[in-house]
């Protein structure tokens, strides 16, 4: 008995009891290999996956190193069989390669003969794999590369893409570290760096970060580094416009070179942004924005948001393999499971670090959360007592009781910015018309849209009401207070995205606060306890307050 | 030679003889009436198979150089000429090993006689026909090819102008045995026209001579022995293969010592930590399978042992295939945790017999001992049982699928098969781990006899001994090693009947307990509670705790710790299961070693406070009124406290009595209730007349007082039943005495012997006469019978007993009298 810090379980994962003294160590250990699925305060819960083992595979880890960390640091006997299949999966990955052939292009090639056979008999592959060239080596259709990768991983036989990339139409980007027209100089942060470097030692792959730790920065490095045309894909137009104004602050890059393909305009120009939302536009039947992807020889392709690429993306990036293509991610988990299709597709996970760890280095604001029940009226339960089951949820969500809630909450925080965020448009004009606060929905315009962030920016707007299109990618650096009234049922990825809206980091280091109003006893408590979970798990304690501590007056002992 | 084996051990003092029969017990089973008896059997070819199983490979191929160097004419050999064939080869070993093999043999009287004048036991050559792999001289299986063999030069020639799958085919003969299995048709003459297809034969002037044995038989460098016409077997002259064999010696490759293992040892402390970590997976998992049966009992096949469903179905519940589901399962079965359930008056429709699996008391036992305990039960039943578990899913011979605790999978030979593959193990240096294929090779060199055939059995062992954690990354733990020697001490203890050195009931846990238990992590008291509601236990969990955690939450992974989930749900079990929230609260805050996060405190506040707020129960019937100064009258009236009335509600009354006795009592009590239906409308109840069950009017019936009508067929057959009873009775009455056998014990006339009895039925035989034969049954009573005998041969007599009309035997030696009916 080593008396480690790491304890493997026989389901395969791992748990680091974060107050050992070896833990930093371990971590660092175990980290190249298994994904940190948990890291709530005491004890964080890694995975040994068949995909973290690839990737750590990939980086040039064996098995036999992994399997020594894993003894070395346990606490307790490792059981020989997980020690077996730890070495089995990992031996799996690269025992076939994608490589260029000088005479033949793009060609499969096995390291073990009996696993080419083996693969070359599956249904899953027809019309992928050309001739055989010999007994070690299949052509393969160059257009098939990320199809064929992508079935290798479902049957268990990952292939290393050593094919290389295509460089692209050079286009000159660099950094503008020392300013730019009359801007303070900055630097890349250290995690920033890191992730770069090994993104571009990798080729193509994920860079996972949470909101607010500076993504944007990290393609912009990325896009530095490959010095070429550039495509970047975003969710929305607001976010794409967000990178724009950052690239051009922090890139050598001007107005002209960027342009943006939305909705609204359609320009393509050195560095292109454009939205999931118009690549993935059809009309009749096919998809009509596809040419942008043949526009120019782009050098890099990113993805923002990995983790909300749509499915037919995944399809166009199949046939994009030749080109680096860097992705974009607070977190990799995915509502519909498809981790599998990023990892073959876009590639393997390149850059990770848990939330609370930037936090401890500063780059985030650090945050409070906050529950608060609120107890319903006679009138209210009644009423959502008799309801149908589908009507439950926002009955319960837009409870009425919940309105002096949030204006109490405002007013403890009379000297911050504040968003109150929300799941129904009703609700949300509810409380804009108690709380005074403009309102920013679906169907707000960009332009108005533009303009009530920038208000808000400055502090000209303190409290700002944001329907679901809050979500995602908008940059409001100085929200230091979030208020969340109602959700999409339990969805943790929200959760997590909103927590993001206020992890900014603030100009003077002010703690930011996420209070999620809730009402009590209904079906509303019950998806707030599972999307906080996830937060929770992040290593974000909640604490909860009943309604009436907020209402009533301010005891004199609190904080 | 017979006599001269017997005439050597006659001569030898009795401390030899006693070493013989040391080395080869069998030998006195049972004991040999003398010494020629004891020659004859040491010479059998069940003793000699015996002898030879025990021997390794080089033992082997000198007891084979012996027999090849036997003098035809006189049959012996001598030390040096087995040494001088043995050093014949490219790699001769040293004289001084062969030496040892040879004392060996003689040791074990496989060779005997002075060293100048060996002679090889009779049994040998019946046991193996071969000798080093070589075939018989050609002399003795043909002439002709006699006849090739005498002139070396052409023989050399011919072979080398053998077609390369012709020469294939002849080594492959020369490396023993020398025998083939021919192919219908290989031998046929290629038909014509396909002169064109085959490749020209150069020696047989050009012609193609079809296939390769063909051409091996046509130039008799083979031997066609027998079988039908087109296929058949040949046999490799002796003469041909020592000349293939001219590199290696004749004996072919000797090795005088075992193969050495060159797969690089492990270090023996990730060996112990890799077999440990195992040993928790065994039985955590034997546990989880234990308690699957407990809740589900897996039904007994009709054709024994159980069903490929339910294995399934249990394999999948623990994350096992279905090989290791099996393995433990049949573990469990031989530990005594796991067995038969009658299931009385069963009337189910369930496709198998009445039996059921279900963990045994002997369960509770082992499940509250230590885990290195548990380990050493399971690893004790698993070296002991006559299992081969990795049967289980194969097909038998009958094709159908041999299913886990069928009898299919019984194997005498697996604790033994066991042994030897662990003993191989425990004879290399610690954490020296053999790759599958070493450990094979190993087991083939030190009893080739034995090993051959069982390397599905061996790679199975390793693969099961690799599971139940007794070896480590393939090497034996320091454990496993102590649990093989304190077995093989047990055994060594088992001729100590009145246990005059036993200190194995001492109730002191074994060593290899006791090394594992130093492996094992101690169980822990508390554990860490996080925000996310999950509970880790760092290490196993100490049985309190354990139970404790079996209420309040859900389990959610488990191995070296065990994480725990605090859901709504688990509240809810425990509070049903009698905590109060206090309980709860206090039992988080003295179990774990973190703070109590606010978010469980409010969760169990919150499932407390809801907890309860419905009531459910059950009652015989119920008042119920407007009128809440009525209902608190019949409360209160003294007539009708036996009816137990307990107020619900202001405007409720239940009783636990029935509707019909509340009614009675309320009437007799002056009060003037109604009943009302389960919709709550009154019912309405007019006096109904009572009325018997209806019945069926009465109709002719037969007088029993009648005389019975007898027709004549039923007449006839009474009167033959009557003269048949009549017959029975006469016959029972005459019997004589002496054949009664009373007789014999007081009269004067022991002298009516067996002899006078066999000639009266001989005689009977003749003249076809009835007689009375005394006998002694199976049971040893005396009993007479009035037979006509039929034939007297091999020691019985057959007769006929006419009254029974049926033919009996007797056995001659039985028959204590025979009497002619007079």
């Amino acid at each position: 008995m080593s008396g480690g810090p790491l304890i493997v379980q026989s389901d395969k994962t791992l748990l680091l009891e974060i107050d050992h003294p070896d833990a930093q160590a371990c971590r660092m250990a175990i980290a190249p290999f298994a994904e940190l699925e948990r890291s709530p305060e005491h004890v964080h819960t890694y995975r040994l996956t068949p995909l973290g083992l690839w990737n750590a595979r990939a980086a040039g880890h064996d098995a036999e190193g992994v399997v020594d960390t894993l003894i070395k640091y346990s606490r307790y006997p490792v059981p020989h069989a997980l020690l077996v299949d730890v070495a089995e999966t990992m031996d799996r990955y690269g025992r076939l390669q994608l490589a260029n052939d000088p005479a033949h292009g793009l060609v499969l090639r096995a390291l073990d003969r009996m696993v080419l056979i083996e693969v070359a008999k599956s249904k899953k592959l027809a019309g992928m794999l050309g001739p055989k060239l010999d007994d070690d080596t299949i052509q393969v259709h160059p257009s098939e590369r990320g199809r064929l990768k992508q079935a290798l991983l479902k049957l268990g036989w990952p292939a290393e893409d050593l094919a290389g990339y295509v460089d692209g139409e050079a286009h000159q980007i660099d950094l503008a570290e020392a300013g730019k027209d009359g801007g303070k100089p900055w630097t890349l942060r250290s995690y920033q760096r890191e992730a770069v470097e090994a993104f571009w030692a990798g080729g193509s792959g994920v860079v996972v970060l949470p909101c607010g730790a500076g993504k944007t920065l990290v393609g912009a490095a990325a896009m530095a580094e490959a010095k070429a045309t550039t495509l970047i894909l975003v969710t929305n137009t607001v976010a794409g416009r967000q990178w724009k104004r950052e690239l051009i602050a922090r890139t050598s890059l001007t107005e002209a070179e960027i342009g943006e393909y939305s909705g609204e305009r359609k320009e393509i120009r050195p560095v292109t942004i454009a939205t999931y939302q118009v690549l993935t536009s059809r009309k009749g039947g096919a998809f009509t924005h596809l040419d942008l992807f043949g526009a120019r020889d782009w050098g890099l392709v990113i993805y923002d948001e990995v983790h909300l690429l749509p499915a037919p993306i995944f399809r166009f990036t199949a046939d994009l393999q030749a080109r680096r293509r860097l992705g974009l991610t607070a977190t990799l988990v995915r509502e519909d499971g498809r981790e599998g299709d990023v990892f073959s597709l876009i590639g393997p996970k390149r850059y990770d670090a848990p939330w609370k760890d930037i936090e401890q280095q500063g780059w985030i604001a650090p945050a409070e959360c906050t529950e608060v029940r609120v107890t319903l009226t006679d009138a209210e339960r009644l009423s959502y007592a008799t309801a149908e089951a589908e009507e439950r949820y926002r009955m319960a969500a837009t409870a009425r009781t919940k309105l002096p809630v949030v204006r109490a909450l405002v007013d403890r925080h009379p000297d911050e910015q504040v968003l109150v965020i929300g799941g129904y448009i009703d609700q949300l004009h509810q409380l804009g018309e108690y709380l005074d606060a403009p309102i920013v929905q679906g169907s707000t315009t960009n332009k108005e849209r533009e303009r009530l962030f920038d208000a808000f920016r400055s502090g000209e707007v303190k409290t700002l009401v944001i329907s679901k299109v809050g979500n995602f990618s908008i940059d409001l650096p100085e929200a230091a207070v979030a208020i969340q009234v109602s959700g999409t049922f339990g969805s943790r990825q929200e959760e997590a995205q909103r927590l993001g809206r206020v992890l900014r980091p603030k100009a003077d280091g002010r703690q930011a606060h996420f209070y999620t109003v809730v009402s009590r006893d209904t079906i509303d408590t019950e998806y707030a306890a599972h999307r906080q979970r996830f937060l929770a798990e992040q290593g974000y304690a909640y604490t909860i307050v009943d309604a009436d501590d907020v209402l009533g007056p301010k005891l004199p002992s609190v904080d | 030679m017979t006599t001269s084996l017997a005439d050597h051990l006659r001569t030898l003092p009795d401390e030899s003889l006693a070493a013989l029969l040391q080395l080869r017990p069998d030998l006195v089973v049972p004991v040999p009436a003398d010494v020629s008896a004891l020659a004859i059997r040491a010479q059998s070819r069940v003793s000699v198979a015996r002898a030879l199983d025990g021997l390794d490979q080089f033992t082997l191929q000198i007891l084979d150089a012996a027999r090849l160097t036997r003098d035809p004419e006189g049959g012996g050999t001598s030390v040096e000429a087995i040494l001088a064939m043995a050093t014949a080869g490219a790699h001769p070993p040293a004289p001084t090993t062969i030496r040892g093999a040879v004392n060996r043999l003689r040791a074990l009287f496989l060779l005997y006689g002075p060293e100048h004048d060996l002679q090889v036991v009779g049994g040998v050559d019946e046991v193996s026909p071969y000798p080093a792999g070589l075939g018989r001289p050609a002399a003795e299986l043909d002439p002709r090819a006699a006849a090739v063999c005498t002139d070396p030069a052409k023989l050399r020639r011919t072979l080398l102008s053998a077609p390369p799958s012709a020469r294939a085919i002849l080594d492959r003969l020369a490396a023993g045995p020398p025998v083939g299995t021919v192919p219908p048709g290989a031998l046929d003459a290629p038909a014509s026209g396909a002169e064109d297809v085959l490749p020209p034969d150069l020696v047989n002037g050009g012609a193609p001579t079809g296939s390769p044995i063909r051409w091996l038989v046509e130039h008799r460098l083979l031997v066609r022995m027998s079988g039908a016409k087109g296929g058949g077997t040949v046999e490799l002259p002796r003469e041909v293969a020592l000349l293939l064999r001219r590199d290696s010696g004749p004996l072919g490759p000797l090795r005088s010592a075992p193969p050495v293992v060159a797969s690089p040892p492990r270090e023996a402390k990730s060996v112990d930590s890799a077999g440990a970590g195992q040993t928790m997976e065994v039985v955590r998992h034997t546990e989880a399978l234990l308690d699957s049966l407990a809740v589900e009992p897996a039904p007994v096949l009709r054709s024994g042992g159980v069903g490929v469903r339910d294995l399934r179905r249990m394999a999948r519940n623990l994350g096992l295939d279905d090989g290791s589901a099996a393995l433990l399962f049949e573990v469990a079965y031989a530990a005594g945790l796991a067995g038969e359930l009658d299931l009385t008056g069963s009337s189910s429709a369930r496709y198998g017999g009445d039996q059921q699996i279900l963990p045994t008391a002997g369960y509770e036992v082992w499940r509250a001992a230590s885990l290195a305990q548990r380990w050493e039960q399971l690893a004790r039943a698993w070296l002991t049982m006559t299992r081969q578990a990795g049967l289980v899913g194969q097909r038998d011979d009958r094709d159908r699928p041999i299913t886990v605790l069928s009898a299919e999978a019984e194997r005498a030979s697996a604790p033994t098969v066991r042994r030897a593959v662990l003993d191989v193990l425990a004879d290399l240096a610690p954490a020296a781990a053999p790759t599958p294929e070493e450990v094979l090779e190993l087991l083939d060199w030190r009893a080739p006899r034995r090993a051959r055939g069982r390397e599905a059995a061996h790679r199975e062992v390793l693969a099961e001994a690799a599971q139940l954690g007794v070896t480590g990354l393939g090497a034996l733990t320091s454990y496993g090693r102590l649990l093989l020697t304190e077995m093989a001490e047990a055994d060594e203890r088992a001729d100590d009947p009145l246990g005059l050195r036993s200190d194995a009931e001492s109730g002191e846990p074994s060593t290899a307990v006791r090394a594992l238990d130093a492996l094992l992590p101690a169980p822990v008291d508390h554990f860490l509670l996080q925000a996310d509601l999950t509970v880790v236990v760092p290490g196993p969990p100490d049985p309190a705790l354990a139970g404790e955690l079996d209420v309040v939450a859900e389990h959610e992974s488990a191995g070296g710790a065990s994480v725990h989930r605090v859901t709504t749900a688990s509240i809810r079990r425990a509070l049903d299961a009698g905590y109060s929230a206090d309980d709860l609260h206090s039992l988080f805050r003295r179990r774990s070693r973190t703070p109590v996060p606010q978010g469980l405190t409010y969760l169990v506040d919150d499932v407390a406070r809801k907890h309860g707020g419905l009531r459910v129960g059950s009652a015989g019937g119920y008042v119920r009124s407007d009128d809440e100064a009525l209902l608190t009258e019949v409360l209160a009236d003294k007539r009708l406290e036996p009816l137990a009335f307990r107020r619900l509600a202001p405007t409720v009354l239940v009783t636990p009595y029935l509707v019909q006795r509340m009614l009675t009592a309320l009437r007799d009590a002056g009060y003037a209730p109604v009943p009302e239906d389960a919709t709550g409308s009154a019912v309405l109840a007019r006096p109904r007349t009572r009325r018997a069950p209806a019945r069926m009017p009465a109709t002719r019936t037969v007088d029993p007082l009648a005389a019975p009508r007898l027709p004549l067929p039923r007449l006839l057959g009474v009167v033959e039943q009557i003269r048949r009873g009549d017959a029975a009775a006469r016959a029972a009455r005459r019997a004589p005495a002496v054949v009664r056998g009373g007789a014999a014990r007081t009269g004067p006339a022991p002298a009516h012997s067996h002899s006078d009895a066999l000639a009266v039925l001989q005689q009977a035989v003749r003249d076809k006469a009835l007689v009375w034969v005394g006998y002694v049954d199976a049971h040893g009573a005396t009993a007479s019978r009035l037979v006509r005998p039929v034939s007297i041969g091999a020691g019985y007599l057959r007769a006929e007993d006419e009254r029974t009309e049926m033919l009996h035997t007797f056995a001659l030696h039985r028959i204590t009298a025979a009497v002619r009916e007079d």
